[in-house]
């Protein structure tokens, strides 16, 4: 008995000095890792930056093509010929359309217009029922009973024609003008998915900017947020202009292109971001009058999509969408990020 | 006669040396260009320098150049001559310019009187076809200049048979461009009187 119990303590002294010895024993040495190429996290310095905390850490953001909805419009002419006898009407209708810039449509349907003389007639439109009312609509030609109409056997013949013009409006989408946003979002160290192209429908109407629907239609797969534009002008202005103290003249030849923004988040559908960016595409000739000079376009827009993008990271910045400008600190911290969660990047470890 | 011919002989001699000396022209010395001119009443070379430095030394003491983190790109514009005399202002404003640049302070713009210069050498790089694009100096980049100096200078003479006073001030002005605002404005006074 008194052997087990020295046996027990025994045991009991030997189980503790074994803890003992394993609690002071040094954890495992873990290998050193370190990414080559890849520097430190800097500590944020901008309130906004902490603030807003990793908005863009991971997210992903869509970005659409720019809209656009552009008014065209027909002009109509339709020449109807009635024939009545007794009760049986016939009528022959021959619609003719000219397809034509509403712009032109305007300047020659009102009378004097600059292009009245290639479009002579006085148009109307013909959704306007006031236009079309009795008195301004159609010109009701009554034919002559003994030339046309055969009265002994009671046969009527009436021609009429309208003329006028119908609006139609044309939505799309601008393929070549957001590449440069995509471009700086990517800098800014956001992943860019790509969203789904959108389909115009026939008498497509003003839903064709509802992104909540192309949301909710799944047309952004993985997006946290969609940034989407709807063109509001493009314009190209051609000047020239004496240059004061040289005998020289400048022809500054500019592309405008104003689109309104807006950044929706795709759980919530709340608007994150709302504005209006502006790019300039500018070729400057000097003495380009002397030798017609004519402006590559192709050049004016990548200028024009370049510097819209520009407008665009400022006033994402300025409604601290993005947090920081290419280069800076906060760049590198959100080019880091990226850099790990993508499975994809290479990484080196020494 | 022997003395005679002697005589001749000396003449002869004395008349050539005294052609000599008369055919030699202007004695041509360097002098100090900073000495005091006197020579009349009319606008010289002590007015230009007392002109330029005085100025220069006020601008650069003024809010909108000493104040300025960078240094302000300024351009000349003209110094109005209003005077009764030929005064080549643009030598006056042309020294305070080599002044202002040599201090730091100031950067200067291609004035209007020099940007014929400026756009040929834009237009032969940018338009001949014959440059490494990348070596251009594109067009469209010129930097517009914050600051004009402009001015004028004015005179009152007086004459007497005996006594000429030139009365003389000049005034110079620096305006923003962009909000035409009279950023700096001083003037220096001269009065010189020659007497016969």
């Amino acid at each position: 008995m008194q052997l087990i119990q020295r046996t027990f303590l025994a045991s009991i002294g030997l189980s503790l000095v074994c803890l003992a010895g394993c609690a002071s024993k040094p954890p495992a040495a873990v290998p050193e890792q370190a990414i080559v190429g890849q520097v430190p996290a800097d500590p944020p310095k901008n309130p906004i930056i902490s603030a807003e905390a990793l908005k863009a850490d991971s997210k992903t953001i869509a970005v659409t093509d720019i809209y656009f909805k552009k008014e065209g419009k027909n002009l109509i002419f339709i020449e109807e010929t009635r024939h009545k006898t007794n009760n049986n009407v016939i009528s022959t209708i021959t619609p003719k359309s000219i397809e034509v810039d509403a712009d032109k449509a305007d300047a020659s349907a009102l009378t004097g217009g600059p292009n009245s003389s290639a479009f002579p007639v006085k148009f109307t439109n013909l959704a306007d029922p006031k236009a079309t009312a009795p008195g301004t609509g159609p010109i009701i030609t009554p034919v002559d009973p003994g030339s046309n109409s055969n009265s002994a056997s009671n046969v009527e013949t009436q021609s009429q024609k309208k003329s006028g013009y119908e609006s139609k409006m044309e939505y799309g989408e601008l393929r070549y003008l957001a590449n440069p946003i995509r471009g700086l979002l990517i800098k800014s160290g956001y992943k860019v998915v790509q969203a789904k192209p959108s389909t115009v429908a026939p008498n497509q109407g003003d839903e064709y900017f509802d992104i909540v629907k192309r949301i909710k239609a799944g047309d952004f797969p993985d997006a946290n947020y969609v940034l989407y534009g709807v063109l509001v002008e493009i314009s190209v202005v051609d000047n020239i202009d004496d240059i004061p103290g040289t005998k020289s003249s400048s022809q500054q030849v500019v592309l405008d292109v104003t689109v309104d923004f807006n950044v929706v988040d795709t759980q919530s559908t709340q608007i994150i971001a709302s504005f209006v960016a502006s790019g300039e595409g500018k070729e400057v000739r000097i003495d380009g009058k002397d030798n017609a000079f004519k402006p590559s376009m192709a050049k004016l827009m990548k200028l024009a999509a370049v510097d819209l993008a520009e407008d665009v990271r400022k006033n994402l910045a300025a409604q601290n969408f993005i947090t920081n400008n290419p280069g800076s600190a906060g760049y590198e911290r959100n080019l880091k990020r990226r850099l790990d969660d993508d499975t994809s990047t290479l990484k080196v470890y020494k | 006669m022997k003395m005679h011919t002697k005589t001749i002989h000396i003449s002869s001699v004395a008349i050539f040396a005294a052609l000599l000396v008369a055919c030699s022209g202007p004695q041509v010395r360097y002098g100090d260009a900073k000495a005091v001119e006197t020579v009349n009443a009319n606008y010289g070379s002590t007015d230009l320098q007392m002109i330029a430095e005085a100025m220069t030394r006020s601008l650069l003491q003024s809010k909108a150049i000493s104040g300025s983190k960078d240094a302000p790109i300024v351009t000349l514009a003209d110094v109005k001559n209003k005077t009764s005399e030929y005064i080549d202002t643009r030598v006056i404003t042309d020294k305070i310019r080599t002044q202002l640049t040599k201090s730091g302070q100031v950067r200067f713009a291609v004035s209007v009187s020099e940007m014929q210069n400026q756009t040929d050498e834009l237009k032969r790089q940018n338009q001949s076809g014959l440059y490494k694009s990348n070596t251009i100096a594109k067009t469209g980049n010129m930097q517009g200049a914050q600051y004009r100096i402009e001015g004028s200078i004015a005179s009152i003479v007086k004459n007497t048979k005996d006594v000429k006073d030139v009365y003389y001030v000049f005034n110079l002005n620096l305006i923003n461009n962009e909000s035409g605002l009279l950023e700096w404005s001083d003037e220096k006074e001269i009065r010189k009187t020659a007497t016969r």
